[in-house]
């Protein structure tokens, strides 16, 4: 709490100190209202329907008595384990005992590689939203508005699984975990500064995206409320700073970030982004649409399904989580620079919406007047997974010891009279 | 009174020449340092209970709606998923478009939407409430001159017994599970027939309260001895002696007649299974029981639980169970809504559907029990697919003698739950002008539905 306020205290005498130095030309704000991984829809309607992305519509559902059986459990004992009535089964937290369907009984959750590739039908199509990150324009997908060589192998990839899968703002995943920072799970702002006279039209510009502690605001038919004031949440991690300029409304990167941390919709958290670059446009009404996008980590988005209980997420989601481990790996296009060759990235891009907004600086003393970095000013990131310590190897074990799940487990109950 | 009380005192009195004693709770002054309208032209009394079931009603992503009625005021139609209510409708009001405001805190899934409604405020934890159930303080303002202040009930069937009363926020009532024991409860031991010619006062509840009586010196000589925190300890402990004392009072004092007391015959055993068909066959039952124990006088308070919140039920068959369907079912692009969903909700509601007839079933004075109720029932979620806390769908049913103008359809988007629960509470005549904290905090009855 010392820091914190010792923190404050300097960044208030800084802002006293360098308000000649540090003035920009313009400033707008906003505040991130709806966000979701660029996955274009080839469909007319529905969100499972066949379209020009996934002519055969999104991956089945699974019959998971069949995936058991051919995972060496005896059919009776694959009938059980998928019985409701079934006290082993947690309406919670799934059937911990799917975990255990590897090789010699592995846990393929955190072993999928003991588990042959089932399998994950990609994105067939040719269209894509997204940015072209390696110059090649004959490598990638067509954007929508016609720009060839866009890279986007997360879409690829993952662009046929239900949870991805939606008209904008409409799939499941992207309506889960909007709806969770709507109503104050985390907040984004995006600052935009230039010292031109034009907003609209300004070759050095720089954008921020920062974290706030402060929650969106709902009004009384759901949506955000513009015109909320949000203060800057310094933070270790997440933070995106841009070099860009503006062309007529729009907001382009002008050189690849190094390195971007967002907030993820999704149960991954940290959004990290290496050459990452923005194309936001101001609209009319005051609002920003846009992609951000760069290469992500391929194995955090794996484990992030993982962790958010394994056997919940392959019932509800339609897909067997070693299917996306292997489909990631061979979606993977990047390796930074430095690393031993493995392609530990994918291309990737995020759809954002934001509604305009007040954002200060962290001592809410004034409003935010120049795009610069935070992260020295931050304190230590104490984060802690949502299901750290409840959720281990990707299931939740049962604490009453009744219901023991793992390669030894007996899955039929006894008959009576044994 | 010099006296060292220790973990083994006992406060002692005498009764009729004979020693009587009563146990303590363990307090922190035992542990050293390191211590962690009738014939009497009497009026027929007004009940109050909480119905909940899990997995709230069917939305759409588009804004469409499977239980919402397009239209408002009196009158209002039946929409698919409130066929179950049809029969008893102009006795239902429904609420659209009120929602839990979580201010900055998590929405803990299948946990906020409840504990907001019920609590007045969005819980810091799951597992927990921020403050005590609302539904306690009508019981304390309806149940002082019951057998019982309040009842609670589960009839899911779950793994293990759900309710979410709660005085503490921290522990939650502990509910009967099926019919026999709600029977025991309510007609079982120590059950007296208002409408008996030979009613007699029972020795034994004499013996029980006489011994209270008896320690009540040393009761306040004990309290002047100890610390705050066991103070409080000690507090709630006689709190529950002095609701004892009250009860068994009660229960000396000759009932009045109760025409539509008719007790039940004890019930079998029921199957053990969350299928919605087991769990809708024991709602009834129960809610019949329930039904009989207040036209007995028993209770005028209770909590009845159809399914959790993370609903275990399932229809009989299926390999699904209806929580994962709400998540995994995708939206028919044709229909606009989840088909296997929207008939699950059809059949959970079929539960509501019953226990409003069994109420209804009973006559009391020129109408019913019902009418002479206040359900108010409601869900954890509004579109269970993404676990939104926004239009909960939440009725008040019965007519609390008179006072709930009943049969409306109430759509206020972005209003609060706590405007509902604070109508219901002044619906009974709680003693009470505002409820909720922060944003939900609310002096605002829905004066639509007051008379």
């Amino acid at each position: 709490m010392q820091r914190k306020q010792a923190v404050l205290q300097g960044l208030l005498l800084a802002g006293l100190l360098l308000p000649a130095l540090a003035h920009a030309g313009w400033t707008r704000s906003w505040v991130i209202e709806w966000n979701e991984p660029a996955m274009y829809y080839g469909a007319d309607s529905g969100v499972i329907d066949p379209g020009s992305d996934c002519p055969a519509g999104t991956n089945p559902e699974i019959d998971w008595v069949e995936v058991l059986v051919r995972a060496g459990y005896s059919r009776a004992e694959a009938e059980w384990l998928r019985d409701p009535a079934n006290p082993t089964r947690s309406p919670r937290n799934g059937q911990n005992q799917m975990a255990f369907r590897g090789e010699g009984r592995a846990n393929v959750y955190t072993h999928p590689e003991t588990y042959p590739d089932p399998g994950l039908t990609g994105v067939s199509g040719d269209i894509g939203e997204g940015f072209d990150l390696d110059g090649d324009p004959g490598n990638g997908f067509v954007s929508p508005e016609g720009e060839r060589g866009i890279d986007n192998a997360f879409y690829r990839t993952l662009g046929c699984w239900k949870t991805y899968r939606g008209p904008h703002r409409l799939s499941g995943g992207a309506l889960t975990f909007n709806d969770a920072m709507r109503n104050g799970g985390w907040t984004m702002v995006i600052v935009a500064s230039g010292e031109g006279d034009d907003e609209r039209n300004d070759d050095n510009v720089r954008v921020g995206i920062y974290l706030s502690e402060d929650k969106l605001v709902k009004g009384g038919n759901g949506e955000i409320v513009a015109d909320y004031t949000f203060r800057i949440q310094p933070h270790q991690v997440f933070e995106g700073i841009f070099a860009a300029r503006t062309e007529g409304g729009v907001i382009h990167s002008t050189e690849p970030s190094p390195r971007v941390v967002l907030r993820d919709p999704s149960f991954t958290r940290e959004l990290e982004l290496l050459q990452a670059r923005l194309r936001l446009t101001m609209q009319a009404d005051g609002s920003l649409q846009g992609l951000i996008g760069g290469y992500r980590p391929w194995m955090p988005v794996y484990q992030g399904w993982v962790d958010a209980r394994g056997p919940v997420i392959e019932s509800l989601t339609w897909v067997e989580l070693p299917g996306v481990y292997y489909a990631l790996q061979r979606g993977a296009d990047y390796s930074p620079p430095g690393s031993d060759g493995e392609r530990t990235h994918i291309s990737y891009a995020l759809r954002v919406d934001a509604v305009p907004a007040f954002v200060m600086e962290p001592d809410a003393s004034r409003e935010v007047a120049q795009v610069r970095s935070y992260r020295d000013v931050a304190e230590e990131d104490n984060y802690k997974a949502p299901f750290a310590g409840y959720v281990v190897n990707g299931i939740v074990p049962d604490r009453s010891g009744k219901y023991y799940a793992g390669p030894d487990a007996v899955i039929l109950p006894p008959q009576s009279g044994e | 009174m010099s006296k060292k009380f220790t973990r083994r005192s006992l406060l002692r009195g005498t009764l009729g020449g004979t020693a009587v004693c009563m146990g303590l709770p363990l307090l922190d002054v035992f542990l050293n340092s390191n211590a962690s309208a009738y014939a009497s032209g009497a009026r027929l009394p007004v009940r109050f209970g909480t119905y909940f079931w899990g997995l709230g009603l069917t939305d759409t992503p588009a804004g469409g709606t499977r239980w919402v009625p397009a239209t408002t005021g009196p009158g209002y139609e039946i929409t698919p998923e409130l066929k179950a209510i049809a029969a008893v409708k102009d006795k239902v009001s429904v609420f659209s478009g009120f929602r839990a405001i979580p201010e900055g805190r998590a929405n803990l899934v299948h946990w906020s939407g409840h504990a907001s409604i019920l609590s007045g405020v969005a819980p810091t934890a799951s597992g927990s409430f921020d403050e005590a159930s609302f539904d306690t303080r009508v019981a304390d303002a309806l149940g002082g001159a019951t057998r019982f202040k309040s009842v609670d009930i589960d009839a899911s069937m779950s793994r293990t017994p759900v309710s979410y009363s709660t005085r503490s926020g921290k522990t939650f009532a502990s509910p009967e599970v099926n019919p026999l024991g709600l029977y025991t409860r309510l007609f079982g031991a120590g059950f007296q027939d208002p409408n008996s010619d030979n009613w007699q006062p029972d020795p034994s509840i004499m013996l029980r309260q006489s011994v209270l009586s008896a320690v009540k010196e040393q009761r306040q000589a004990l309290m002047s001895t100890v610390g705050q925190a066991d103070r409080i300890k000690l507090d709630q402990f006689f709190s529950s002696v002095r609701d004892m004392e009250n009860q068994l009072a009660v229960q000396l004092e000759r009932p009045e007649k109760r025409e539509a007391c008719n007790p039940p015959v004890e019930p079998g055993e029921l199957p053990r299974g969350a299928s919605v068909d087991v769990v809708n066959e024991n709602t009834r039952l129960m809610a019949r029981l329930l039904a009989m124990g207040m036209a007995c006088d028993q209770t005028r308070a209770f909590n009845f639980v159809h399914t959790s919140g993370a609903s275990e039920t399932y229809m009989a068959g299926n390999s699904k169970i209806y929580h994962q369907i709400t998540h995994d079912e995708p939206t028919d692009a044709k229909l606009g809504y989840q088909p296997e969903t929207s008939r699950l909700a059809e059949q959970v509601m079929e539960g509501f559907g019953a226990f409003l007839e069994e109420l209804d079933a009973v006559p009391e004075g020129d109408g019913t029990l019902l009418d002479n109720t206040l359900v108010m029932a409601f869900s954890d979620t509004g579109y269970a697919k993404i676990h939104s806390i926004d239009n909960i769908p939440m009725f008040l049913a019965g007519g609390a003698g008179g006072r709930h103008r009943a049969g409306q359809h109430i759509h206020q988007p972005g209003e609060p739950v706590t405007r509902v629960s604070l109508t219901a509470m002044q619906l009974v005549d709680t003693p009470v002008g505002e409820f909720g904290r922060g944003t939900m905090k609310t002096a605002r009855p829905v004066s639509e539905v007051m008379a």
